[in-house]
């Protein structure tokens, strides 16, 4: 299906359609704030122009939010996102610990953070390649000490 | 690591946007392999070196430090 929009289109159109689908949560709330989901609409479709916009620059952050990176740039987004990672895995263990300490109700999205980021890191070794490392190739008959010529 | 990106380029009066265009990848990126801050990955340092007309190992000397780094 993403084949079919415009790469510079992805991200924001991404952004607009997440941010529309919170706004409509938020209206559905209903209640006296109900107005802010117009709030939210607004600003999501701001950020959303703003971000194409972006897209188009000649820059690092451009080519990103473009969708037209070559391979230093995905790997300048995959290390960033890789420390966002172990950010959030800090925040949620000390907010679980803290929580704990304080016997905290509060506590428990923590753990469900740092579960999922835990179940995250585990899926990933498994589907990148980890459990299916082959036996090394040197299990035939050794060769005796010494040197190649001797 | 050293490599002769820089001046395998100057040599043929070729700007860093036109290679950047030949290759396939970002301006910024040839900027980053030429002053030695990124190594590009085989695919790359190979497209580079047959770019270029020559092997790997001429453009890319594992064994002298990029000058200034």
């Amino acid at each position: 299906m993403m084949a079919f929009i415009r790469p510079r289109l992805r991200k924001p159109l991404g952004i607009a359609l997440a941010g529309t689908v919170f706004a409509a949560a938020w209206a559905l709330r209903g209640g006296h704030a109900w107005w802010l989901s117009v709030a939210i609409e607004v600003t999501v479709l701001v950020g959303a122009i703003t971000f194409y916009v972006r897209a188009g620059d000649d820059n690092d952050e451009g080519a990103l939010a473009g969708s037209r990176a070559d391979e230093r740039q995905k790997l300048l987004s995959l290390r960033s996102r890789a420390l966002g990672w172990n950010f959030t895995m800090v925040a949620a263990f000390i907010g679980v610990t803290a929580g704990t300490a304080l016997k905290a109700s509060w506590s428990w999205p923590c753990l469900v953070i740092l579960a999922l980021g835990g179940f995250a890191y585990l899926l990933g070794l498994s589907t990148y390649g980890i459990a299916e490392e082959e036996p090394a190739d040197d299990t035939g008959p050794r060769h005796p000490a010494g040197s190649p010529a001797g | 690591m050293r490599n002769r990106v820089r001046e395998q380029r100057t040599q043929r009066e070729m700007s860093q946007a036109e290679l950047a265009a030949s290759l396939g990848v970002s301006r910024q990126t040839v900027i980053s392999i030429e002053s030695g801050r990124y190594l590009p990955s085989l695919p790359l340092a190979f497209a580079i070196a047959r770019f270029f007309g020559l092997t790997v190992d001429k453009m890319f000397d594992p064994d002298e430090e990029e000058a200034g780094t």
